[in-house]
């Protein structure tokens, strides 16, 4: 069917004239449909958008009220001393005048002599920000029997800053106690401004309690703060 | 001519169909543009309603009131994380003082001890009596503290000697712990 067909401007004119009210009824749907892709679509995405938005702006407001609501109850005085009480148990760096303070009033208190002991600092450069507990050793040899070295380790378990006994050798020379003194740099890695700041609860209390029974901690620190806090989470 | 034919009324009838067809269309298609505009309306005031700015306004109030407090904060920051480790620290250390003082209680008096050691996995004990009895109740004890998986998980005699110079049997022992 190679048949040209001719269409003269008469022709047009008479085909437009009579489509007319169907021309402007289709153009008026086009440019409906036009302009629901080219805004009601982008729109409705920037409505979505802003929802979230809107809607994590909010949870952090309600976050940070209530961070702003415990900041305002918490007494600076009572962390203040909670704080000290902590950082002797758990120091954030190597506290030596504190581990030697420990064994030699362990030392004291539990009537053994004790011979020339020795640290064991390890690495100094290595960075320390991992979970494991950086320790520092200490070998100590004890002159002392049996029960007075049982009586050593259980107090020095009771001192701060916290250590772990690694071994015990009692011989009927000499006998030797193996100590690991903790210490946990603080990571500011974990500090976020968006984080609940939550007071400290209950368990935390008893622990800094339980704490302030421990050996070496000052007495000016040992007043017992009430576990039951209002401000305390359960 | 047939009376029946009407040519007239038949382009009538076609007028008025056509007429009814582009009545639809064009209140469709005023109905379509409506609609869009009218979502575009809708969508335009939720958005404005939304808007969060409002919200981050406020966050920034909290903030600045939050800076008079900083101290505080960096405080509670430190005693949360002690906190934390120490609790750690305390459920994972092992109590050698618990330990020790429990196998020194199930060593009987006669028995002179000359060799303790602990470490955190086994506990060698060495010692000395003049009594085989006090021997076998030593071990008895020892064995019954297995038993009842109470600090030490197994026993292992290393050695049972009579020493003539002495007139004292020794005993070695090795525990799991």
């Amino acid at each position: 069917m190679n048949e040209k067909i001719s269409v003269d401007l008469k022709s047009l004119k008479f085909i437009f004239n009579k489509n007319k009210p169907y021309i402007f009824t289709i153009v008026i749907m086009l440019v409906s449909i036009m302009l629901f892709f080219q805004f009601v679509i982008p729109q409705f995405n920037t409505l979505l958008k802003v929802q979230k938005e809107a809607r994590y702006a909010s949870l952090k407001l309600g976050i940070l009220k209530a961070n702003l609501d415990v900041l305002t109850n918490t007494d600076e005085d009572v962390l203040d001393s909670q704080l000290k009480v902590l950082n002797l148990a758990l120091p954030s760096n190597k506290d030596f005048i504190g581990i030697l303070d420990s064994v030699y009033s362990t030392a004291q208190k539990t009537g053994v002599s004790l011979g020339s002991f020795s640290f064991r600092i390890g690495d100094i450069s290595k960075s320390e920000n991992n979970d494991n507990f950086p320790v520092v050793k200490l070998s100590a040899p004890i002159n002392a029997g049996v029960t007075a070295i049982s009586s050593f380790v259980e107090t020095i378990s009771r001192t701060v800053p916290l250590s772990e006994v690694l071994l015990i050798k009692v011989g009927n020379v000499s006998s030797m106690v193996n100590l690991s003194f903790y210490y946990k740099p603080l990571s500011a890695s974990s500090y976020s401004q968006d984080a609940r700041i939550n007071p400290i609860a209950q368990k935390g209390l008893t622990l800094i309690n339980q704490l302030r029974e421990f050996e070496n901690v000052p007495s000016i620190s040992k007043s017992p703060i009430p576990v039951a806090s209002s401000s305390a989470v359960q | 001519m047939s009376a029946n034919i009407n040519l007239l009324l038949r382009t009538d009838e076609e007028s008025l169909k056509r007429k009814k067809r582009i009545k639809i269309l064009n209140f469709g298609a005023v109905a379509s543009l409506i609609g869009v505009g009218l979502t575009s309306l809708i969508i335009f005031i939720s958005i404005q309603v939304i808007n969060p700015e409002s919200i981050r306004r406020e966050q920034e109030g909290v903030l600045r009131k939050m800076s008079q407090f900083q101290s505080r904060q960096t405080k509670l920051f430190v005693l949360s994380n002690r906190v934390e480790n120490i609790d750690k620290i305390l459920k994972i250390r092992k109590n050698f003082a618990k330990i020790m003082s429990g196998l020194l209680a199930k060593i009987p008096s006669n028995l002179s001890i000359d060799d303790f050691e602990v470490d955190d996995k086994s506990v060698i004990i060495a010692g000395q009596s003049k009594s085989l009895f006090t021997i076998g109740e030593f071990i008895n004890n020892l064995t019954d503290m297995v038993r009842e998986k109470q600090i030490i998980k197994s026993l292992t005699l290393n050695s049972l000697t009579l020493d003539e110079g002495r007139n004292a049997y020794q005993i070695s022992i090795k525990s799991e712990l």
